[in-house]
């Protein structure tokens, strides 16, 4: 047992999971699409995609529930799924927690806990003292005798996630497991998941479709889109340089808008929307005269009084969000989201919309000039 | 001595990588209890059924006549005695599936809507028409309104109900009984799924009860087709009645025409397939039928919020009414069967022409104590619990293949001949075991086991196997792939977290299954009939002969007997299942 800080780490032997070229086919359908992914020792990955994405038949792939049609993946060294050969997912040492739990009805909160003990073949005190840590870590000590049906939503999950750190996996995998919960459950249990995972110092791999989640939980994330992976990087770098028009949206957006590139050079762009210009971050593949959607992250929106980089609007819907208030705008090039002010600015109101240069990113487009149309679809995105 | 770590590894590292290599070859061809679950049904249901109903076609390639192929074995199926058989059957099965619908929708709706005093006792009694076959409904009857049975040496004038009895009413009346299960539980079901919800949203938009009557029957109308179509088929392939109250009445139905075609010499095998397939084809009709009647009606009322149904209160003469209803119903269905068969094996004398008769236990005395009457009861007990053990372990892999999310081709194929086999009548099973087996080139390949109670064993399972995998498909249905996943994951191999998680979860269902499976093949009838082995006649075939010997006493006190022993074994079952069973077994597919 190590301890950094305060924290108490237990150093297991955590796994470096290397997928090169994996496909996985259903059908016509490509889940898979000739997939390359590391996920380095002691690091909490998570993988977020929209459903379709491919992110359940790659971590089903990983645990070695679905066999790859083609490709390799590799824990360390040892090759668990190659060409004609799939190593039994009871070999991998790993452990997985399940969307809908999984949990064993017939079995208490305690066997429950302990079926993932039983290939370490530990003597029944030994056994019996890592089942009730376990169940005590998660905060059930006192329902290691009830069974699943005696037990809350939370409660479930709780035990799942005790099933999984029990045994002390080399590798974690993580199935979507918060998204059946409420709101303020999934924060508590996100805490825990975060914490408990680093404290065994396993290699993490989760997947969710949910931005915030995965912002909270990684190290490193990795964004996909139908089978393939767009951008793998830290929170931070996906957030402040997204890949593609995709990982952007797919981020945090709290609208849109279609312009004409005005000019672009070292990473900044001009685009012109009417009489208004919006300067704006870009990749260097934009040229003057581009047709161009900027996308505008909801941190990078303030109201203002007058300046550079403002657009008039009006107020359409206003929120009370506890810390302050969120607003809907809508300005002559479409609807913003998420226009955050401590202090209420009533609907009907005329008002000026800052955007930050920072988070205003602009992708080329070949889309027609819609802005309604894009503005309405991205509404809700944040 | 030291090791040469370099010999060891020059050892073993090739042999390592060649045993991998050779795996990853030739993984895909080991021995795997799928591929034994596959060689079973192919052996057992796909073979059999095939090489029988192919001769209809094709007399020449089973050396049954001299044509390749041929549609003239179908000619004499609709024409002459067997043409009359087949529309009687056809008239009987329609008869027959309205009566029983009608009536399970009746008691459904008194059973779980209202607080009708008798509902009680319905529950046991269903279970109870589950494990009596037709034959011995109708025995029951026969003994007691026949010439010289209970009822007229007894002093009762009985003639009028007697001819009615052996003819067309009585034959649709048994078979109705014998129907009501099915239809009560599928409808029921349904009924149990809708919650109050359905009825209260007619109502607080502006419905009246009559509407809501309306939207409730709607939703009801998919369990009402398939109860019709289940009734059907049952009624059509059943033997018990055809073998019994059709023989004596003279009024032919098509299984006891196949029967008989069976034992006349020389046995047309074209004829009898063809018959077969007709009646097949009937069977398939109407599931046809039923799914084309409810394209796009498969409401799936069943959801987690669903809230349980209103209890409609009786007033005291409608508790009193449908009490009465449900009584004189169960007295129909099972007291008048149970006291022809109790009675009957008390008198002693009765079947012989002796004028006087008395009342004792000395035919149960006679059955227990004459290896004749008493072994049946052995031997089919042998019979049942290897037929109950092998076809439920067969049906719980069925059911695993059918409930699978995954499309495969071994689903379709499963689910077909597991259709095609539920809709194919005992005896058409039974004739195609007879003719499969005895073809020359099953001997020349040194299958010898014609006659023989492996064959018995394998024909009763495999007659068993659809309904069997049909039971258990629900309860298959209902475990999240998820859960066998987590045991993977967390270390089990596949035997083993089938055994740790699948198993436990099912345990009372696999424990139900294998009791209907038992208990049914104890008293089963036509393939029985067909292919016990020479000198040990199973039970059905054991009272068959004591009865076409006259010896009803004797054959009555084994049928009462067989259902006690049967019973027993039930009620050991649940108590060993109750006393030993760890706690988390029991509580699921609890029935409520």
């Amino acid at each position: 047992m190590e301890e950094i800080g305060e924290v108490k780490v237990s150093l297991v032997n955590a796994y470096r999971v290397v997928i090169k070229g994996a496909v996985k086919r259903y059908g016509s359908l490509a889940a898979l699409n000739d997939f390359d992914l590391t996920i380095e020792p002691g690091t909490f990955t998570v993988l977020l995609g929209p459903s379709g994405s491919g992110k359940s038949t790659l971590i089903r792939s990983i645990a070695g529930i679905e066999r790859l049609d083609s490709g390799t993946i590799h824990f360390g060294d040892r090759e668990i799924a190659g060409e004609g050969f799939h190593m039994a997912p009871e070999k991998r040492d790993l452990a997985m927690v399940f969307q809908d739990y999984a949990l064993w009805p017939h079995m208490t909160s305690y066997e429950n806990v302990g079926y993932a003990l039983k290939r370490r073949n530990l003597d029944s005190t030994e056994s019996d003292r890592r089942i009730n840590e376990a169940l005590d870590r998660v905060g059930l000590s006192t329902k290691g005798s009830n069974y699943p049906f005696q037990l809350s939503g939370g409660e479930q999950q709780r035990v799942a996630l005790a099933r999984a750190i029990v045994g002390r996996p080399s590798l974690l995998l993580f199935d979507e497991p918060l998204s059946n919960l409420d709101a303020d459950l999934r924060e508590r249990l996100r805490v825990e998941i975060a914490t408990l995972t680093r404290e065994i110092g396993a290699t993490a791999c989760y997947i969710t479709h949910d931005q915030s989640e995965a912002f909270a939980l990684a190290d490193t994330i990795g964004v996909l889109q139908s089978g393939t992976l767009q951008q793998i990087g830290k929170p931070e770098e996906i957030y402040r340089n997204p890949a593609n028009r995709f990982v952007t949206a797919f981020t945090g957006v709290s609208g849109s808008f279609l312009g004409t590139v005005e000019s672009a050079t070292a990473g900044k762009a001009i685009v012109v929307l009417g009489q208004y210009r919006i300067e704006c971050r870009t990749s260097n593949s934009l040229k003057v005269g581009d047709l161009a959607e900027v996308l505008i992250r909801p941190s990078a929106t303030s109201f203002t009084q007058s300046g550079s980089n403002t657009l008039p609007a009006i107020v359409l819907d206003v929120a009370y969000r506890g810390r302050g208030y969120e607003h809907v705008v809508e300005c002559d090039f479409g609807v913003i989201s998420s226009v955050f002010s401590p202090q209420s600015v009533a609907r009907g109101s005329r008002v000026e919309i800052y955007v930050d240069p920072e988070g205003c990113i602009a992708f080329p487009t070949d889309k027609a000039f819609s802005p309604g149309a894009v503005t309405q679809s991205l509404i809700g995105i944040k | 001595m030291a090791l040469d770590s370099g010999l060891l590894a020059r050892r073993w590292v090739p042999f390592s990588s060649e045993r991998s290599q050779l795996r990853r070859k030739f993984g895909r061809i080991r021995i795997t209890p799928m591929a034994l679950f596959w060689t079973l049904i192919i052996l057992i249901l796909v073979i059999p059924i095939l090489l029988f109903l192919s001769v209809a076609f094709s007399p020449r390639l089973m050396s049954q006549g001299h044509q390749w192929f041929t549609l003239a074995s179908f000619k004499p199926v609709f024409s002459g005695s067997y043409g009359i058989a087949l529309l009687h059957s056809l008239l009987l099965g329609i008869v027959a599936s309205l009566g029983a619908t009608v009536i399970a929708l009746s008691m459904a709706w008194l059973v779980l809507r209202t607080d009708t005093p008798a509902r009680i006792i319905w529950n046991s009694t269903i279970f109870a028409l589950f494990l009596a076959p037709s034959y011995l409904i109708a025995l029951g009857w026969q003994r007691l309104f026949e010439q010289r049975g209970v009822l007229e040496i007894m002093g009762f004038y009985v003639e009028p109900i007697r001819n009615l009895l052996y003819g067309p009413v009585g034959i649709c009346m048994v078979l109705m009984v014998k129907g009501l299960p099915f239809a009560y539980l599928v409808i029921a079901n349904a009924m149990r799924g809708l919650g109050e919800e359905f009825e209260q949203a007619v109502r607080v938009h502006g419905g009246s009860r009559v509407e809501a009557f309306k939207v409730m029957a709607n939703l009801l109308t998919p369990s009402i087709f398939s109860a019709m179509a289940i009734v059907f088929a049952e009624a059509i392939s059943d033997f018990g009645v055809a073998s019994t109250l059709s023989s004596v009445g003279h009024f032919s139905v098509a299984t006891y025409q196949l029967y008989q075609g069976i034992n006349s010499i020389p046995v047309n095998f074209p004829v009898s397939a063809a018959t077969s397939i007709t009646l097949l084809s009937l069977v398939l009709l109407a599931i046809f039928a039923q799914n084309r009647a409810l394209r796009g009606r498969s409401f799936r009322t069943l959801s987690g919020r669903t809230r349980p149904a209103t209890i409609t209160k009786l007033s005291f003469f409608g508790k009193f009414s449908t009490s009465t209803y449900i009584i004189v119903l169960l007295l129909m269905v099972l007291g008048i069967p149970i006291f022809g068969a109790v009675s009957a094996s008390m008198l002693q004398g009765l079947g012989s022409l002796l004028s006087h008769y008395s009342i004792n236990f000395s035919n149960y005395s006679r059955v227990l104590h004459s290896r004749f009457l008493r072994n049946p009861l052995i031997y089919s007990t042998q019979m049942s619990l290897i037929t109950a053990t092998l076809s439920v372990g067969l049906a719980a892999i069925a059911s695993k293949v059918l409930t699978s999310i995954k499309p495969s081709k071994s689903k379709k194929f499963v689910d077909f001949f597991l259709l095609a086999a539920v809709a194919l009548p005992g005896i058409v099973f039974a004739i195609g075991y007879i003719f499969t087996y005895n073809l020359r080139f099953i001997n020349d390949l040194g299958l010898h086991i014609y006659g023989t109670s492996f064959l018995l064993a394998l024909a009763y399972s495999a007659n068993a196997l659809p309904s069997t995998s049909r039971s258990l498909v629900g309860n298959m249905g209902q475990i999240q792939e998820s859960m066998m996943d987590a045991a993977r994951v967390h270390g089990s191999k596949p035997a083993r977290a089938w055994i740790d998680v699948t198993m436990p979860l099912i345990a009372r269902p696999l424990l139900i299954a294998w009791l209907l499976t038992f208990s049914g093949t104890l008293l089963e009838l036509p393939v029985s009939e067909l292919l016990y082995p020479p000198g040990s006649p199973p039970v059905a075939v054991g009272i068959e002969l004591s009865l076409a010997g006259f010896d009803y006493g004797g054959g009555t006190a084994i049928e009462v007997l067989s259902i006690l022993w049967a019973l027993v074994v039930v009620g050991i079952a649940f108590f060993l299942f109750n006393r030993f069973v760890p706690p988390g077994w029991k509580r699921l597919g609890k029935l409520k």
